[in-house]
C-alpha cells in the first residue's frame, strides 16, 4: 500500500467512457440509492416523527400513523424539565472537548519520536503499544473501576472519563503514520538553526500534519460523544451523566412514554449530526487514511 | 549520533506511556491476578487458585455466552459482503452521489445507544414493524420480537450491521478508487460483463481492505455490548438469549452478584479468543508500516 496521502474519494474515473450517458441507467441507480437511503433514514424519521406527536396521535395503530396531526414540542419540554438534559449536554461537550485537546497533545508528543527519532527501546515500546490495541477495552474495566474508587477517587465524576482517555494507542499510531511523511530535510534544517525538538514538533510537525490532526480530533470527539460502557459504570448521579448514559436513564424513567424517549434520542443525535455535516470532508479523508492501516 | 543517552524522545512519550501503563497495561496484569481470586471490588481479593476457572467450565451461561459470541461473528462476512456491494453502488459518477455517501454514514456517527433506542421503537410489540406487517396482511397479530429468544441475537446482529455499514462502505470505496482503471478496461476487452468485472477485478483488488475490515469487525463483534443492553435490557434478553461474553462479564462484575474475580476469569477467556485475532491484527498492522 502506498504511503502517499490518498486523494478524497471522488466519483471514480473507472467508469469514465464506459458509462454511457444513458438516462435509464441513471434512473435505475437513483432508485437503488433512494431505496438504501430510505432504509437508512427510516428509524431516524420514525423517531423524529414520534417525538413530535401529541397525546391524541397514535404511537401504535394499524395502519401506522407516520405524521402527527397536531405536531407539538411538548415532549421535548417534558424531557428537558424532568431530566437534567442541560447537564447531559454540558457534560458530554466538556468531556469530549477536554479529551480531544489533551489526547491530541499527549499522543502527538508521543508520535513524534516514534516517527522521527532513533532511541533505545523504540521498537519494543511501540510493539507493546500496538499489542494493547487489540485488547477488548471492556477487559480492563474491572481494575480500572478499582483504581477509580480506591486510588483516583473520581468515581461519579467527569474526571473518570477524561483521565483514561488522555492517550490512545490508535491516535499515536495514526499520527505516527502522518508524521513520517514530513521530510527529514525540513527537520534537519531546523536543527541546524538551533531549534529544540519541542520547537520542531510545535512549529514544523504539527502544522504540516494538520489534516491528520483534524481527522484524529474528529474521530476522538465522536468516540467520546458516543462512549457508553465505561461512562455508565462511572456516572451514577443524574447531573453528572453524559448524553448516552442519560439516554439510558431516560429509557428507564420514561419507559411507557415513547414520545419522551423519542425526543431524548433526537436531542442526542442532533449535535453530533451538526458536527458531521460541518466536517464531512475531514471524516471522509480520515477514513481513506485509516484503510491504509 | 552521540553515545550519550538522549532523554528527549523518552520525555516526549512519557505522558502517553504513563496513561497507557496505568489504564491499559496495569489493568491487563491485574485482571489476570483477579481471575485467581475471590473478589467483589469492596473487600480485598482473596487467593482462590483455579476455583473461578473450574466454575467457569461448568457454567452453562458461560458456554451460552461463548456460543453467542461466536454466532455474533457472522456479522463479519455479512458486513464485508454488504459493504462491498454498497461501495460498488456509490462508486459511480452521478450528481449528488456525495450526498448519498454522507447519508449512509449517518448511523455510524449517531452512536449505538441512540440508534438502539430508535430501533426499539420499531421492533417493540407496539412498534412500527408490527403495525406495518399487520396492515400489509403479513401478520395476524403483533409479534413480541424483543421478547422472543430466537430473535434476540439476529435483531442485535442486524443492528450491528446497520450501524457499521456506512463506515465499512467508505473503507471499501477508498479501496475501489485505488484500483487501476486499466484492469477494468482489460477485463472489458476480454468480454467480461459487469458482474464478472467486479468478481475478477474489484474483489481481488480490495484484498487489503477485506483483511482490515475482517479483523476490525471481528473484534467489534466479540466486544458487542451496547446493542444487547439497549434492545434487551440489563439481563441480556429472555433466558440469557442475548448474553455475549462481554455482556456476561459486565453482568457478573457489576451486577448484583458483584463477583469481579469470576468476571475476570470470563475476561481471560475473552482475551484468549481475541488473541487469535490479535496476532493476525498485529501482523497486518506491521505489514502496513513496512510497506512504507
Amino acid at each position: 500500500m502506498s504511503a502517499q496521502a490518498n486523494p478524497l474519494p471522488r466519483p471514480v474515473s473507472a467508469a469514465r467512457g464506459r458509462l454511457r450517458k444513458n438516462s435509464l441507467e441513471a434512473i435505475f441507480w437513483y432508485a437503488v440509492l433512494c431505496l438504501i437511503a430510505a432504509i437508512t433514514i427510516l428509524p431516524f424519521a420514525w423517531v423524529l416523527l414520534t417525538s413530535l406527536k401529541g397525546p391524541t396521535d397514535a404511537i401504535y395503530s394499524v395502519p401506522p400513523q407516520f405524521f402527527p396531526h397536531d405536531p407539538t414540542l411538548q415532549n421535548y419540554v417534558r424531557v428537558w424539565k424532568l431530566l437534567p438534559m442541560a447537564n447531559f449536554f454540558v457534560n458530554s461537550i466538556v468531556v469530549a472537548v477536554v479529551t480531544v485537546v489533551l489526547n491530541l497533545l499527549f499522543t502527538s508528543l508521543a508520535a513524534y519520536p516514534f516517527a522521527k527519532m532513533k532511541f533505545r527501546g523504540r521498537d519494543a515500546i511501540f510493539f507493546l503499544l500496538l499489542a494493547t490495541f487489540v485488547v477488548p477495552p471492556q477487559l480492563t474495566t474491572i481494575p480500572s473501576f478499582v483504581l477509580a474508587v480506591t486510588v483516583f477517587h473520581y468515581y461519579d465524576s467527569l474526571f473518570a472519563l477524561i483521565f483514561p482517555s488522555l492517550a490512545t494507542v490508535f491516535n499515536i499510531f495514526l499520527l505516527r503514520q502522518a508524521f513520517r511523511t514530513v521530510p527529514d530535510d525540513l527537520l534537519d534544517a531546523a536543527r541546524i538553526d538551533g531549534a529544540s525538538e519541542l520547537r520542531i514538533w510545535w512549529n514544523i510537525i504539527l502544522p504540516v500534519a494538520r489534516p491528520s490532526l483534524a481527522t484524529a480530533a474528529i474521530f476522538t470527539f465522536v468516540n467520546s460523544w458516543n462512549d457508553f460502557f465505561w461512562p455508565s459504570l462511572m456516572l451514577k448521579t443524574r447531573t453528572n451523566m453524559t448524553l448516552p448514559v442519560g439516554l439510558v436513564a431516560l429509557q428507564g424513567a420514561f419507559s411507557s412514554d415513547t414520545r419522551a424517549i423519542a425526543a431524548g434520542v433526537v436531542m442526542t443525535i442532533i449535535p453530533i449530526l451538526i458536527v458531521f455535516i460541518t466536517l464531512q470532508r475531514q471524516f471522509v479523508r480520515g477514513l481513506t487514511g485509516a484503510v491504509k492501516g | 549520533m552521540s553515545k550519550r543517552l538522549n532523554l528527549t524522545p523518552y520525555l516526549f512519550i512519557a505522558p502517553s506511556l504513563a496513561v497507557i501503563v496505568v489504564f491499559v497495561l496495569y489493568p491487563i496484569v491485574a485482571v489476570v491476578y483477579y481471575s485467581f481470586t475471590d473478589y467483589n471490588i469492596i473487600n480485598p481479593p482473596v487467593w482462590a487458585g483455579l476455583k473461578n476457572y473450574q466454575a467457569l467450565v461448568q457454567d452453562p451461561v458461560f458456554w451460552k455466552a461463548l456460543q453467542h459470541s461466536f454466532t455474533y461473528l457472522l456479522v463479519t462476512p455479512t458486513l464485508i459482503f454488504l459493504s462491498i456491494l454498497l461501495a460498488i453502488v456509490v462508486n459511480r459518477r452521478l450528481p449528488f452521489i456525495n450526498f448519498f455517501r454522507a447519508l449512509y454514514y449517518i448511523p455510524v456517527i449517531s452512536g449505538s445507544i441512540a440508534v438502539g433506542i430508535a430501533w426499539r421503537l420499531i421492533w417493540d410489540t407496539n412498534g412500527l414493524l408490527n403495525s406495518t406487517l399487520i396492515s400489509l396482511g403479513l401478520l395476524q397479530s403483533p409479534v413480541q420480537w424483543l421478547a422472543e429468544p430466537k430473535f434476540t441475537l439476529p435483531i442485535a446482529m442486524l443492528l450491528t450491521v446497520w450501524l457499521g455499514l456506512g463506515y465499512y462502505m467508505m473503507v471499501f470505496l477508498a479501496g475501489l478508487q485505488n484500483i487501476s482503471e486499466e484492469l477494468y478496461d482489460a477485463a472489458e476487452i476480454d468480454g467480461a460483463n459487469a458482474w464478472q468485472k467486479h468478481w475478477n477485478v474489484s474483489f481481488p483488488g480490495l484484498r487489503p481492505q477485506i483483511t482490515f475490515v475482517a479483523v476490525i469487525s471481528c473484534l467489534a463483534a466479540l466486544e458487542v455490548f451496547n446493542e444487547v443492553l439497549v434492545l434487551f435490557g440489563g439481563l441480556g434478553g429472555i433466558l440469557d438469549s442475548g448474553v455475549t461474553m462481554v455482556f456476561y462479564l459486565w453482568r457478573v462484575a457489576f451486577g448484583p452478584q458483584a463477583h469481579a474475580g469470576y468476571a475476570s476469569a470470563i475476561a481471560m477467556a475473552l482475551l484468549a479468543i481475541t488473541l487469535v485475532f490479535s496476532v493476525f491484527n498485529i501482523r497486518f498492522l506491521e505489514r502496513g508500516t513496512e510497506a512504507e
